[in-house]
């Protein structure tokens, strides 16, 4: 199959109609003139607060944490040569979220911004090369799953631990808004301090995708045809380490979409790891985008949590990848 | 004139050993097989030999330059390299696929210059696979599929191919194919190195032979000369009769 030449504008032009589309929904309806009107300086103080201080970042973080959500999922499916592969189902964006949650809870974000997003990306880095050290001695994908199943687990079970130990209730909301994932009440002072991580880490997942490619062909063929296995593992795991850290300093870890977006996108680039990089992730943009818009609009007592929905949604998606996977080539 | 030469190589595991001094040189013009039973070590040998590996002590130069120390990509374009396993991740195309070869010149499936494309559309015509262009890899036959590894390993147009049992599992017909493809790209400058099972396919292709046993080169040299009823029974545990280059085995010794 021939890769599709509309994909990429197809997808541009759908990730700006829902950015924009955030920003005209919510729980004050705004027409589509205000709204423009807010974006560029004019129309009342009102707006331009509600567009520029609330649902614009938010919009933008939902984006960006699908963003490097799905060419992290992406670049790791090429790595390790499976559509299981993901931050989420691999474990990292759990040990991502307890790093963060363990900075919080010890109070060491006071010490500087960045503290969060490092620390963060810290868990993401630990998570990422661990799986690695674990693929260089095991080509059972198996067996990888297995592992971030039992780091979800730890992740899981250390931070339920930080929760039971919570001093108050304030500390225990904020530990629960990280494990489920949101980006309510995002400004662009978050973004700021997740953005870095997240461009470095895409920046180094594209200028190393081309080695994805030979992968295709198992690890041997691979160096057969002039690939540098250690470096591309160790520029991959770096890239997704990089930016999952940051998506999940910004807004928590959130699963699933690093599995559907490039499982979507694939056929469309002829199931080429590395051309599946950027459409995956404008895709998995776009769809945390509008998952963020039926969160807001949904009209529930709370509001619902961005990563619950993602995961109702994902979950069920990488059930249905599994089982369509002809065994054999694991 | 690219060659291959190692000398003395030994490759260990642990305590076992798997190579043991072993030395042969491969130069364009010839076509070499490589025989012996499972576990003798020719996929150790071949691994070393192109600084896959690591080797415990010798040599493997190519035009002199250490394998170990040559970068992957400078290394592919001085050898084709076509290893035993060949597994294919994603379903993708068959000229995406035979375009991997081109890796080592910058290029990458979608994106390839014009004398990447020149080559791969060469390499596809070469083993006949104009007409699977844009079949998906996964619904290929295995002998199909082997055309298309083999396609792969000649898209990088190096002067050198070692390929680890190219015709496993493959029916006569397509054995012969695929021997035969090799066969001219070694008449048209290139140099061979293949591992083989089949002492008759060996003997009727190779310009000479390399037999292996325990580790250790034990006979290298033309099939008139090393091909012996009294070697396959060294080598393999075989009674067999040999004239010329007929071989016909018996049964085991």
């Amino acid at each position: 199959m021939k890769p599709a030449v509309w994909l990429l504008p197809a997808l541009v032009a759908a990730s700006l109609l829902a950015l924009f589309a955030a920003c005209l929904l919510g729980s004050t309806p705004m027409s589509p003139e205000r709204v423009l009107a807010a974006f560029f300086g004019a129309g009342d103080a009102g707006d331009r607060l509600v567009i520029w201080q609330i649902r614009l970042p938010r919009a933008l973080a939902a984006y960006m944490v699908g963003a490097s959500l799905g060419i992290s999922g992406a670049a790791l499916q090429g790595l390790l040569r499976n559509p299981l592969a993901e931050p989420g189902v691999l474990g990292v964006s759990a040990t991502a979220s307890l790093a963060a949650t363990f900075s919080l809870y010890y109070g060491l974000v006071a010490l500087s911004p960045w503290i969060l997003p490092l620390s963060a990306i810290l868990g993401a880095l630990a998570a990422t090369g661990l799986i690695t050290l674990a693929a260089i001695r095991t080509r059972s994908v198996v067996t990888l799953i297995l592992i971030g199943v039992g780091l979800s687990s730890f992740a899981g079970a250390a931070m339920s631990l930080l929760m039971n130990l919570a001093p108050n209730p304030f500390s225990l909301a904020d530990m629960i808004n990280w494990m489920l994932g949101s980006v309510a009440n995002r400004s662009f002072r978050e973004i700021g301090l997740a953005a870095p991580f997240i461009l470095v880490g895409a920046a180094i997942l594209l200028a190393s995708r081309r080695g994805l490619s030979a992968l295709t062909l198992g690890e041997e063929a691979a160096s057969g045809v002039g690939l540098n296995l250690r470096t591309q593992r160790i520029l991959t795991v770096l890239g997704a380490g990089l930016a999952t850290g940051g998506s999940v300093a910004l807004a928590g870890a959130i699963g699933f979409v690093g599995i559907v977006a490039p499982h979507v996108i694939r056929p469309f680039v002829g199931h080429d790891p590395a051309r599946s990089l950027v459409p995956s992730a404008l895709f998995a943009g776009l769809i945390l985008v509008l998952a963020d818009i039926g969160v807001r609009i949904i009209p529930t007592s709370n509001e619902l949590k961005l990563g619950v929905v993602a995961a109702l949604i994902g979950a069920p998606a990488f059930v249905w990848i599994a089982i369509q996977r002809r065994t054999g080539n694991d | 004139m690219t060659d291959l030469t190692v000398t003395n190589l030994t490759v260990k595991a642990g305590r076992t050993t798997l190579v043991e001094g072993a030395g042969f040189s491969l130069v364009p013009g010839e076509l070499v097989a490589l025989l012996g039973p499972n576990g003798a070590g020719k996929t150790s040998l071949l691994r070393a030999a192109l600084g896959l590996e690591k080797r415990d002590a010798g040599t493997a130069t190519l035009n002199g330059d250490d394998c170990a120390r040559l970068s992957p990509m400078e290394r592919a374009r001085r050898v084709a390299y076509l290893p035993q396993q060949r597994p294919l991740a994603w379903p993708n195309a068959v000229r995406d696929v035979v375009a991997l070869g081109r890796y080592a010149y910058g290029a990458a499936p979608g994106r390839l210059s014009q004398p990447d494309a020149d080559a791969v559309d060469r390499a596809m015509e070469t083993c006949d696979l104009a007409a699977l262009a844009h079949r998906s890899a996964d619904t290929l036959s295995g002998g199909e599929l082997a055309r298309v590894h083999c396609a792969r390993a000649f898209a990088a147009e190096a002067p050198l191919l070692v390929a680890d049992e190219p015709v496993a599992a493959l029916d006569p017909r397509h054995q012969f194919r695929i021997m035969d493809i090799i066969q001219s790209y070694v008449a048209r400058g290139g140099g061979a190195l293949v591992v083989l099972h089949d002492i008759s396919l060996a003997a009727r292709y190779a310009s000479r032979l390399i037999w292996m046993k325990d580790g250790c080169i034990v006979a290298d040299g033309p099939p008139t000369e090393t091909l012996t009823a009294e070697r396959l029974a060294e080598i393999y545990g075989v009674r067999a009769r040999v004239h010329g280059t007929l071989v016909h085995i018996e049964g085991a010794a």
